[in-house]
């Protein structure tokens, strides 16, 4: 196990839509620890999504603080979490969110080069990454509207990951793709976990969270239960049982 | 963009030379002279006359100077119409020179008129050409586009057209981003992909119709099997029962007997179920009455901000005895109204009983955020402190002050509504309650 | 009819900011559209009212004589020509007098008359618009009680043939042809004591005022020259002085002329902006709705029934509004009015006007049906599968502008620049946008310059020949006076500039005034002659350019001019412009006017010395030579104080100009920021997540407006900046300016450029703040 990456402390978050406060996250206390593959699983609206983007800085806690590499970052002014983001998180959405004007390594260099000046050095990087999520070299200068679902959710990996950020979210990345592309998605995902990269995934998915190491379990905006599956490897059956038992005992 | 774009230039191209032409063709030969240059040409060898050999030119003019006699008495170069005859044959114009009020000589001022209409042709001519190879240009290049834009493409086209025509829906159109019909091929490669989809979606469906034809059939067979059999048991018994009666007529106390065990054992099911129906009407009529009561006294714990607590603290303690206690951020599950009336009841029994300073902390205790509230006023004795939370009771002390005693055991009773708790113990200075009020999203 | 209004109003309702931007321009625009209809078609016509309501003549004609044989003569003429209507003669007293005036002198051709019998006259009548309730002293023009110049029961010292007198001024006058400096004469009302006191002094010369009505006005012009002709052949040696309907309407009504012409220029730019707003929006909203659109028609909403409901939307919008406007205008009226009358002189009442009212709706209404139909025209080819399904026909293969890959820009100006490139349209109203900007810069900078900083270029080009001074003497005393100014040392430059009127033509000739001069080299104004050359030989001759095209001379053609009887043959050398004779006038050599008739006395213009004291010289002057002088004018005050109206006049309407021109860019811009925001909020939102701070989109948003606003306001810039002076020159066609050469300020232009750039970029920025409110939330909550 290793460094306390991420830490919350009493986190609550509410919404108010038609005069009515909804708190859609309760008091949570959670712990992220770097290297991890972490997967926050619940079913539809238990907050999954809410959670991870206060935890990634994209929205703001109501309540409860969030300590980043000890840093507090929840009471950061929106640019200063914009800087934060662009350092320190990267991002791969379920609608994978690339932008439709740009080419496919100007999606990727623009992400890129708010953070790293030298030009060469981050398309050395973006050809390497490009080549370990298997986008073939002539689909760098298409548009995304030209690829297949999981060609752009890959090249949405490969932005996620040109920063190096020292902590990858991604919100349901498999939602929208198939099943055979979802596979090459996650399996890119597990890879790049395998090597050091902190992963926090948000998914309802079985299939998909099995892939994590630690998995947390929400409900009504609060963590019921967490499974440590670290122990078992991968594509051994038992950690499929050890997963299944723990979400049965969950309710799933 | 780049189609329109040609044609504009092609446009700009033919306008340019119509106006060419038509200002060739219109252009009058403006032979005019420049009448005031030659009054001042005039007028300045007026000015000189009779020593001529300073005069000089002032104006553009080539001109030449003859005296009343024929000489040339200046010349602007040579070249020039040098007598009257050879002035009228060039068309040139002349002028007197007048001195002293008679005539004195001639001035021949040179017609540069073929030399001008030369020069405007020869600039016609080659802006023509120029424009006409431009134009040449244009084609060549507009040709070797839509050669590369659209010939090439439909080429590449046919054959993706063949392909698909033969079923092969595997491989698709490439497309070139330059290409003016871009979006076309795209929608052909749409088609394809369409098409393929389709056939692959329909594949499935008539999979999974015919996998759940099996399920339904035999999920439905099972039921419908086993009332069939009790139905064709009850109906061949039945049957048994009644063909005894009327044919074996001498066993008719036999039959009497049996006739009555079978109406004794009719009257036994109908008593189970009105019994039944008794107990139901029972059960609801219990549940009403409950709900009824209850209703009074209903705790509906929601979520709450816990800032809000600082506000039900300070209503509470409306004498002010109290210190602000800093509430740790979290969200609590509450009934804000109920909790309200518990701590009211706190403060109020403090103010009546005790009517100290009141001393308030705020914690985190695991799942909960604990409230103590502690008086100065020495609390009560050890033995009354677990009597203290039931129905009608009252402290020791509490003969003089009025109350009916019901006020902490509605505040435990509201706090276990809300999955929370109320302890009353002594504490070091005087009677301490602490509240304890479940986190949200903990589980009790 | 219903469904149609149901779209509208979801529309209008969806789109309020959009709304409201478009609502601010058509009010302008609508607003200067009326002005100028207002101002065009009924101004003018004013002029007529006044002159049937005061049965005011055709042809003024002053004599300076009350002698029997003059009188019988002038009255022979009238009555044998049949163009003459009716006429009327009355004593007069006229010489060339001055006063002082907004800061200046004026000085003109006093046509001083008795009250009573003046407000009695059959012909030429004129009317007390103000009276204060003094018995004895002066009525003035009531143009110089405007602005609080001259107040009743003021005292005024006129000087009057070179004395001084001084008078209560008991109210203001009202006189068609006499009623301002414009008008070549110019009426003052005496008392009846005060009148004959002044004729008792006989400090100005007993004239005859003969006011003719004719027929047909139209011929005013030509009947005015054929009575001076006929009178000046028979008495050489009286003095006339004359004006013409023709003369009088046009000169009373140059400022109009130029405001009417600014507002129309603004009216039009301000309309062409606001449609290509309308026209960029509807199509956006196309754009925008391609998928609403495709089920409308897919529940069975025809084409026409969606367009109709569009037009509906802004037709219904933009009519309100032009009322609005018109509103407006009648608002503004008052204000230009004010302006309007310092220069006319003649009062205008405010009332509605049906025509304008009706002109401006209908173009408005018309344009805007116009500009949403052609824009709208694409709704038809919109097919409701396809749009439902949207993406096919949209979709296009966009080029990849600036790969950030290859590009050496930096992050920021490269993301600014694709979306610079992905937005051509956009470009094409910033681009109109900017180039009207830059005309109004332009024209403002000319005008401040030219005008109000510096009014020499101005007064050179209006007036003419300007000097210090000017001192009329008797021929006979030339010699000594030229002497006298050679010892003077207040005097720099001395050198003839005097003006005699010669006739054009045989018979129904037209009267052009004569500059005449020595040499014109030393004129002080070298700009008069804007083609060819000053007159520099005794047959040379430089006209009036207005008057050359008229009559289709050419440089190079003779013509035949006459004066005093005599006739000469003159080749046209130049063209001039000049306005002061609205284009009449024209330039020649002493010795070349000498050939068809001698100088009585001549008009000497001067420079004068830095500081001198202009009175004390003319004071030393008169003293010098005694009777022999004839008049000295104060020609600096003079024209200083005549266009110190124009200049007022200018420094409002360039402060208009600039201040709608703002307006109007930021309204533009307000526009396409939002058009584009709302285009790109979904980037916007992906770009937050990924780490940009809402400061940088800011900065990139109003970047990627920076390349189309830096080319257009260079190239506009440098087009106006070369145009400038020809479309000044047309604006002041009517005037006789034919060429304009006001000095183009270009440090000034460079620095507005900057200035304007700036102003967009800074505006820009802060409209598009609004991509603070965009938060990468949003987009993923899939709100967007």
């Amino acid at each position: 196990m290793g460094n306390i990456l991420l830490k919350t402390e009493s986190l609550s978050k509410s919404f108010s839509s038609g005069g009515v406060l909804q708190h859609v996250l309760k008091n949570i206390d959670l712990q992220l620890y770097e290297g991890d593959f972490t997967v926050i699983m619940g079913a539809s609206g238990a907050g999954k999504s809410t959670l991870l983007y206060a935890l990634s800085g994209m929205d703001t806690p109501s309540l409860g603080t969030i300590l980043f590499d000890g840093q507090v970052i929840s009471d950061y002014s929106s640019d200063a979490l914009a800087v934060f983001r662009r350092k320190s998180c990267g991002f791969v959405f379920q609608q994978i969110y690339l932008i439709d004007g740009m080419s496919v390594m100007d999606n990727v260099l623009a992400a890129g080069l708010l953070v790293n000046r030298d030009k060469k050095a981050l398309i050395a990087r973006a050809k390497e990454l490009f080549r370990a999520v298997d986008i073939p070299e002539e689909a760098w200068r298409k548009f995304p509207a030209q690829l297949s679902g999981g060609e752009a959710q890959r090249v949405g990996i490969v932005r996620a990951l040109i920063n190096s950020p020292r902590i990858l979210f991604a919100d349901e990345p498999t939602g929208a793709l198939n099943s055979k592309t979802g596979l090459d998605v996650l399996d890119t995902l597990t890879r790049f976990n395998s090597q050091g990269q902190s992963v926090v995934m948000v998914t309802h998915d079985m299939r998909s969270a099995r892939r994590g190491n630690r998995i947390l379990y929400l409900k009504d905006g609060a963590v019921l239960g967490e499974c440590d599956l670290g122990k078992y490897v991968h594509g051994d059956r038992s950690r499929h049982e050890k997963l299944s038992a723990f979400l049965e005992e969950m309710g799933w | 963009m780049k189609k329109h774009f040609i044609l504009i230039i092609l446009t700009i191209c033919l306008g340019a030379e119509l106006a060419v032409l038509l200002l060739f063709a219109l252009r009058g030969v403006s032979a005019r002279q420049d009448a005031v240059e030659i009054n001042e040409a005039l007028h300045a060898i007026q000015e000189d006359w009779g020593h001529m050999e300073t005069h000089r030119s002032s104006t553009a003019l080539d001109y030449a100077v003859l005296d009343g006699e024929g000489h040339v008495l200046f010349r602007t170069k040579p070249g020039l119409s040098e007598s009257i005859n050879q002035a009228v044959v060039h068309r040139d114009t002349i002028l007197d020179i007048y001195d002293g009020g008679c005539i004195a000589g001639k001035l021949l001022v040179y017609n540069d008129t073929e030399e001008t209409l030369m020069s405007g042709r020869r600039t016609a001519a080659f802006g023509l050409g120029l424009l006409m190879i431009v134009q040449t240009c244009i084609c060549i290049c507009f040709t070797v586009y839509l050669e590369r834009m659209i010939i090439r493409p439909f080429q590449k086209m046919k054959d993706f057209a063949r392909r698909v025509a033969g079923g092969n829906l595997d491989i698709p159109l490439e497309m070139d981003r330059h290409n003016l019909f871009g979006a076309f091929t795209e929608s052909f490669d749409l088609m394809r992909a369409e098409l393929k989809k389709a056939r692959r979606a329909e594949a499935e469906a008539n999979a999974a119709k015919k996998e759940l034809v099996a399920k339904l059939s035999h999920d439905i067979k099972t039921p419908v099997a086993s009332i069939q059999a009790a139905a064709e048991v009850g109906a061949a018994l039945a049957e048994r029962a009644g063909e005894g009666y009327p044919q074996t007529g001498r066993a008719a106390s036999g039959s009497s007997e049996q006739k009555t065990a079978l109406e004794g054992s009719r009257e036994n099911y109908l008593q189970i179920i009105r019994k039944a129906e008794q107990i139901n009407t029972l059960v609801s009529n219990l549940f009403t009455a409950t709900l009824e009561e209850l209703e009074q006294l209903t705790v509906m714990p929601a979520d709450m901000e816990g800032q809000e607590l600082e506000e039900i603290l300070k209503d509470a303690d409306y004498l002010g005895r109290g210190n602000a206690a800093r509430i740790p951020d979290c969200l609590l599950y509450a009934d804000r109204l109920r909790l309200q009336q518990v701590f009211d009841n706190i403060f109020v029994n403090s103010y009546k009983y005790a009517g100290t300073r009141i001393h308030v902390t705020v914690r985190r205790a695991g799942g909960y955020l604990a409230v103590d509230i502690e008086d100065f006023g020495g609390g009560v004795d050890g033995d009354e402190l677990p009597l203290l939370k039931e129905k009608f009771r009252r402290g020791s002390n509490a003969a003089k002050t009025e109350g009916a005693g019901l006020g902490l055991y509605l505040s435990d009773y509201f706090m276990k509504e809300m999955q929370g708790d109320i302890l009353v113990e002594n504490g070091e200075q005087g009677l301490r309650v602490t509240v304890l009020i479940l986190l949200s999203g903990v589980v009790a | 009819m219903r469904k149609c209004f149901l779209i509208a109003a979801s529309n209008l309702r969806r789109a309020k900011g959009q709304t409201v931007a478009i609502v601010a321009l058509m009010l302008f625009a609508s607003a200067m559209l009326n002005l100028w209809l207002m101002l065009s078609m009924d101004y003018k016509r004013n002029f007529d009212r006044y002159h049937d309501k005061l049965n005011a003549e055709h042809v003024t004609l002053m004599l300076g004589s009350r002698s029997s044989d003059v009188l019988a003569f002038a009255r022979d003429t009238l009555e044998q020509d049949g163009r003459v209507v009716q006429y009327c003669m009355e004593d007069v007293l006229c010489t060339v007098g001055s006063f002082a005036y907004n800061g200046g002198e004026m000085n003109t051709e006093f046509v001083i008359l008795e009250k009573e019998s003046a407000l009695e006259r059959q012909v030429g009548k004129v009317e007390i618009v103000e009276e204060g309730d003094c018995t004895s002293g002066v009525y003035l023009p009531m143009l110089y009680g405007m602005n609080g110049n001259i107040a009743v029961g003021e005292t005024i010292d006129l000087t009057i043939g070179g004395n001084t007198v001084s008078y209560t001024v008991c109210g203001f006058l009202n006189s068609v042809m006499a009623g301002s400096h414009n008008c070549s004469l110019c009426a003052f009302l005496l008392t009846e004591d005060c009148y004959a006191e002044l004729e008792e002094k006989g400090y100005a010369p007993a004239s005859t005022l003969v006011s003719v009505r004719i027929g047909d006005k139209s011929e005013s012009e030509d009947f005015e020259a054929a009575l001076k002709n006929a009178v000046s052949a028979g008495f050489p040696e009286v003095r006339t002085r004359s004006n013409s309907y023709a003369l009088v309407s046009s000169s009373r009504y140059i400022s109009q002329m130029i405001c009417s012409g600014i507002v129309s220029a603004m009216a039009f730019f301000v309309t062409v902006i606001a449609l290509v707003v309308i026209a960029s929006n509807v199509m956006n909203y196309i754009q925008e709705n391609m998928r609403n659109l495709g089920a409308l028609k897919a529940i069975g909403y025809r084409s026409r029934e969606i367009v109709a409901s569009l037009l509906m939307q802004f037709l219904g919008v933009v009519l309100l509004t032009a009322l609005g406007g018109i509103g407006l205008s009648y608002c503004l009226f008052p204000a230009v009015n004010v302006m309007m009358v310092a220069q006319t002189g003649i009062p205008y009442e405010i009332h509605f006007l049906s025509l304008p009212f009706c002109v401006s709706l209908g173009i408005v209404g018309g344009a805007v049906a116009l500009a949403v139909w052609l824009s709208a025209r694409r709704i038809r080819k919109i097919d409701p599968v396809i749009a439902l399904r949207q993406g096919v026909l949209t979709h296009n293969f966009k080029q990849n502008h600036v790969p950030l890959e290859r590009t050496r820009l930096p992050l920021q100006p490269a993301l600014a620049l694709k979306t610079t490139f992905s937005r051509a349209k956009q470009n094409v109203t910033t681009c109109i946008t900017m180039l009207v900007l830059s005309l109004v810069v332009v024209f403002a900078g000319l005008m401040v310059e030219n005008v109000i900083v510096d009014m020499e270029p101005f007064i050179h080009l209006i007036v003419g020949e300007t000097a210090d001074s000017c001192v009329n003497v008797n021929v006979s005393a030339e010699d000594a006076f030229l002497a006298l100014m050679e010892e003077e040392k207040a005097v720099e430059k001395v050198y003839l500039y005097h003006s005699v009127e010669v006739a054009h033509g045989d018979r129904e000739g037209n009267i052009l005034m004569c500059m005449l001069s020595d040499d014109f080299s030393t004129v002080n104004n070298q700009d008069v002659c804007f083609e060819g050359r000053f007159p520099r030989y005794d047959n040379e001759v430089a006209i009036a350019g207005k008057y050359a095209g008229e009559k289709k001379l050419e440089i190079g053609d003779e013509i035949t001019l006459a004066a005093e009887g005599q006739e000469g043959r003159y080749v046209i050398c130049g063209f001039t412009q000049i306005s002061n004779n609205l284009g009449k006038d024209c330039l020649m050599t002493r010795s070349g006017f000498e050939r068809m008739g001698k100088l009585g006395d001549v008009s000497y213009y001067l420079n004068m010395a830095e500081g001198e004291d202009i009175d004390a010289f003319h004071e030393r002057v008169r003293s010098g030579l005694g009777k022999d002088v004839n008049a000295v004018i104060d020609v600096y005050s003079t024209v200083h104080g005549a266009a110190s109206v124009y200049v007022s006049l200018m420094e409002i309407i360039v402060a208009a100009v600039l201040a709608v021109g703002g307006a109007v860019v930021v309204f533009v811009l307000y526009l396409l920021v939002r058009t584009l925001l709302n285009s790109k909020k979904r980037d916007y939102g992906i770009l937050k997540a990924l780490g940009f701070t809402t400061g940088q989109l800011v900065l990139q948003t109003a970047a990627s407006f920076l390349p189309a606003v830096v080319l257009s306001a260079a190239a506009g810039l440098t087009v106006c900046a070369a145009i400038i002076n020809p479309l000044t020159a047309l604006f002041l066609r009517g005037i006789g300016i034919v060429k304009c050469t006001f000095t183009v300020p270009l440090g000034w232009i460079a620095a507005a450029g900057a200035g304007m750039i700036l102003f967009t970029f800074g505006a820009s920025c802060l409209l598009s703040l609004r991509i603070r409110r965009i938060a990468p939330v949003t987009l993923l909550r899939g709100e967007v």
